[in-house]
C-alpha cells in the first residue's frame, strides 16, 4: 500500500508580498490573510499537516459543531461516540431525559470509557481502573476509594467526564461548542436554521428519525474537499456523467418517481440549474444551493397520498403544500455537518488526518409517514451514497484527484471565483446569487479565516 | 426429465460439488467484468445484499452497502460501461476466491437450496490492494438451465467500517 507524504510546502510569491516559509512558521493574522482572498485560496490549506492541527483547534475546537441526532439515542443509557476534531465525544441520554455532550476520557489516567459507535450503559465504567461515570459525565464512583485518603478531593469536576461548555438539542439536531464564549446557536445558524425547519416539518409527527442505520465512507483528501462538494452545482454534469442515461437524466430517486434529475452542461436542463438560489453565510460559512428542478415531482402513489394525508390533517391543505414546495437542495453547516432534502440525509464530516476524512450519511426518515415512504427513503440512499453507490463514488474519486493533484507546482491556488461579480449582499451581510456558482465557497472560505486568525 | 422421487430429488438439488462450481462460476464473472451475465444469473425475483451491520435483519429498516434487484443491477452496470465513469479510469481489478462450501437446507418442494460460504475478494486500483473477507450465505433454486440465485447476501467482516469507494460486487 503506497503511503500518501504530504508534500513540503514550496515558497510562495504572492501578490508581491515576501516569501513565505509555511513549515514551521507562526499562523499569525498576517500570513493566514495572505493565503486567503475572496475567490481564492492557497493550495497549503489542502497539504499541511501543521494546518490541518490548528484547524483542529481553531475551528473545530471553538465553533458549533454538529454531534449528533436525539433519535440516535431515544432511551436514558444510549450514547453515540463522536469526535470534536481530534477529541473524543460522547453523546449520551441521561436518566433525566436529556441529552449531554461529554468528553469520551476518564477524569483519571484519560483513557477512552466509551468504546464502540453505540450502545446501552447503566453507568460509564473504565477499562484501566474501574472508574465508574454517570451517563452525564459525573463522576460516580472510585474503585478502592480509600486508597486516596481523606484530602482526595472526590467533587473536582475534572475527575469526571466533563461536559462540552455549550451544548443545544434544536429540533433534534445536537450541536456542541467546546469553546467559552460563543454566540447563541440560532444566531450562529441563521438562515441556515430554516433547512432543519423546513425538513422536519415535513414529518407529520414534527419528528425525524435517525436511526435507520449509517453510511460510512473514506477518502484520501482533506476535509474541506467534501464541504465545499456538498454545495457546488457547478461540478454535477461533469464528475457525474456516469450517472446520466442517454435520454438525459439521471436514475430514479424516489418510488413512483418518472426518473431522475435532468442533467446537462447545455440547453433547457442547465438553464433550469442556474435559476436556482445559491447563499453563503460569510461570518460562519453555512450555505445552500436551491432546490433540484426533479424536487417539484411529486410521486403519484397510494403511499404518497396516504403521507399528504398525514400532514393535512396536521397542518391543513395550504400549510402542508407549502410545507412540500421545494426550497433547498443542501445546507452546509459549517464545519462539519450537511443536510439534503433530495436523497434525504444528514452527513457528518470526521477529518482523520489531512489527507484522510471520514464521512457519516443517516437517511433521515419521518415519524408518521408511512412505512413504505421510509423503506423507500433507505433504499434510494443506498443507490446515491453507500460506499458502493452510484453518486457518491463520483465525488470520492473527484476529492482523491484533488488530493494527489494538489501537490503539483503548477499553481498556488485553488479558485473559487465562479459568479464573484454577481454576489450580492443581503441584509446580514451574506452572499446571496443564483445557479451554479462558488458562492457557498467564498462564503466557507471567509469564515475559514475569521475563526483561524481569531477575528484579527 | 422429470425426477423419480423425493430423495433423488434433494439429491440432485443439493450436490455439494455442483453447487460449488456454480459458486465459483459466478465469482469469476464479476473477476471477468462479465457483469450482465453476472446479473443474469439472478432468478427474477432475486436480490442481493450487503447489509452493513452484522446482523443487520432488515434491508428495509436500515441501510445497506448494496440492496439490488435486476433493476437496480442494470442502472449499476450500465453506469459501470460508461465511457466517463472516473472512478473506474482505471477500472479495479478484482480475485474473489470462495470457499468452505455447505449445503445448508434442502427445500425439495420449492426446488431451492440455502447454501453456506466464505468469501475472498481482493481489489487492486492505483497503487492499493484491499482485502475484503465475508459469509455468504446464497439461496439458490435449481430450473431447467441450471441454478438461478433467488437471495445472495454477503456479511462482511468489515461492513460497519468507514471503506473507500466500491465497484464491483462481492
Amino acid at each position: 500500500m503506497r503511503v500518501l507524504v504530504t508534500p513540503r510546502v514550496r515558497m510562495v510569491q504572492s501578490d508581491g508580498h515576501p516569501m513565505l516559509e509555511m513549515l514551521g512558521m507562526k499562523f499569525d493574522a498576517g500570513a493566514l490573510h495572505s493565503l486567503v482572498h475572496r475567490e481564492r485560496v492557497h493550495r497549503s490549506l489542502y497539504l499541511d499537516p501543521e494546518m490541518f492541527d490548528l484547524e483542529m483547534e481553531r475551528i473545530f475546537g471553538s465553533t458549533w459543531i454538529y454531534v449528533g441526532h436525539d433519535s440516535l439515542v431515544p432511551k436514558a443509557g444510549d450514547y453515540i461516540t463522536a469526535r470534536a476534531g481530534k477529541q473524543p465525544l460522547v453523546m449520551s441520554r441521561h436518566t433525566d431525559g436529556q441529552v449531554y455532550v461529554i468528553f469520551n476520557s476518564c477524569g483519571h489516567r484519560g483513557a477512552v470509557v466509551c468504546n464502540e459507535d453505540k450502545g446501552n450503559a447503566a453507568l460509564f465504567r473504565c477499562c484501566y481502573h474501574g472508574w465508574t461515570f454517570k451517563t452525564n459525565g459525573d463522576l460516580d464512583a472510585i474503585a478502592m476509594r480509600r486508597g486516596y485518603g481523606e484530602s482526595f478531593d472526590v467533587s473536582n469536576p475534572a475527575l469526571g467526564m466533563r461536559r462540552a461548555p455549550h451544548v443545544v438539542n434544536y429540533r433534534g439536531f445536537v450541536f456542541a461548542s467546546l469553546a467559552g464564549n460563543v454566540p447563541s446557536l440560532e444566531e450562529h445558524l441563521g438562515p441556515a436554521k430554516d433547512s432543519i425547519d423546513e425538513l422536519v416539518d415535513r414529518a407529520p409527527d414534527g419528528e425525524i428519525d435517525l436511526g435507520g442505520g449509517v453510511h460510512k465512507y473514506v477518502f484520501r483528501g482533506n476535509w474541506k474537499l467534501q464541504l465545499e462538494n456538498s454545495v457546488d452545482m457547478y461540478h454535477v454534469p461533469f464528475s457525474h456523467e456516469s450517472s446520466v442515461s442517454r435520454s438525459g437524466r439521471q436514475f430514479s430517486r424516489g418510488e413512483g418517481q418518472k426518473g431522475g434529475s435532468a442533467i446537462s452542461d447545455r440547453g433547457g436542463a442547465a438553464q433550469r440549474w442556474e435559476q436556482r438560489v445559491a447563499w453563503g453565510a460569510r461570518s460562519n460559512g453555512h450555505g445552500y444551493a436551491g432546490h433540484q428542478p426533479v424536487a417539484e415531482e411529486m410521486p403519484d402513489t397510494p403511499t404518497f397520498r396516504a403521507y399528504v394525508a398525514a400532514l393535512e390533517a396536521r397542518h391543513g391543505k395550504e400549510r402542508t403544500q407549502e410545507i412540500l414546495r421545494p426550497k433547498r437542495h443542501n445546507t452546509a453547516f459549517y464545519p462539519n455537518m450537511t443536510l439534503q432534502a433530495l436523497n434525504q440525509h444528514v452527513r457528518v464530516i470526521v477529518p482523520i488526518a489531512v489527507d484522510r476524512t471520514e464521512v457519516h450519511v443517516y437517511p433521515i426518515r419521518f415519524k408518521g409517514a408511512p412505512k413504505d415512504m421510509n423503506d423507500g427513503f433507505v433504499r434510494h440512499l443506498n443507490l446515491t451514497h453507500s460506499a458502493a453507490s452510484l453518486i457518491q463514488t463520483d465525488d470520492l474519486e473527484c476529492f482523491r484527484r484533488c488530493q494527489e493533484g494538489l501537490s503539483a507546482q503548477n499553481s498556488d491556488w485553488v479558485w473559487f471565483a465562479r459568479g464573484v461579480d454577481t454576489d450580492k449582499e443581503d441584509e446580514h451581510g451574506d452572499y446571496v446569487n443564483h445557479g451554479t456558482v462558488e458562492t457557498q465557497q467564498r462564503a466557507q472560505y471567509a469564515a475559514w479565516l475569521h475563526l483561524m486568525s481569531a477575528g484579527e | 426429465m422429470p425426477l423419480q422421487n423425493p430423495q433423488s430429488v434433494a439429491n440432485a438439488l443439493g450436490d455439494r460439488r455442483d453447487i460449488e462450481d456454480f459458486l465459483i462460476q459466478e465469482a469469476a464473472l464479476l473477476d471477468e467484468r462479465q457483469f450482465e451475465e453476472w446479473r443474469d444469473l439472478f432468478a427474477d425475483d432475486g436480490r442481493y445484499w450487503v447489509p452493513l451491520r452484522p446482523g443487520q435483519e432488515s434491508p428495509d429498516a436500515e441501510c445497506s452497502l448494496f440492496y439490488d434487484d435486476r433493476a437496480i443491477m442494470q442502472t449499476r452496470f450500465e453506469r459501470l460501461r460508461h465511457p466517463n465513469i472516473h472512478s473506474q479510469n482505471p477500472a479495479h481489478r478484482t480475485c474473489h476466491v470462495i470457499g468452505n462450501v455447505v449445503v445448508d437446507e434442502i427445500d425439495g418442494g420449492r426446488g431451492e437450496v440455502l447454501v453456506k460460504s466464505n468469501m475472498i475478494m481482493t481489489d487492486y486500483r492505483i497503487h492499493v490492494q484491499r482485502v475484503f473477507s465475508g459469509r455468504v450465505t446464497h439461496r439458490l433454486r435449481r430450473t431447467g438451465n441450471g441454478y438461478r440465485i433467488v437471495f445472495k447476501r454477503v456479511d462482511l467482516i468489515n461492513c460497519d467500517d468507514a471503506l473507500e469507494l466500491i465497484a464491483v460486487p462481492f
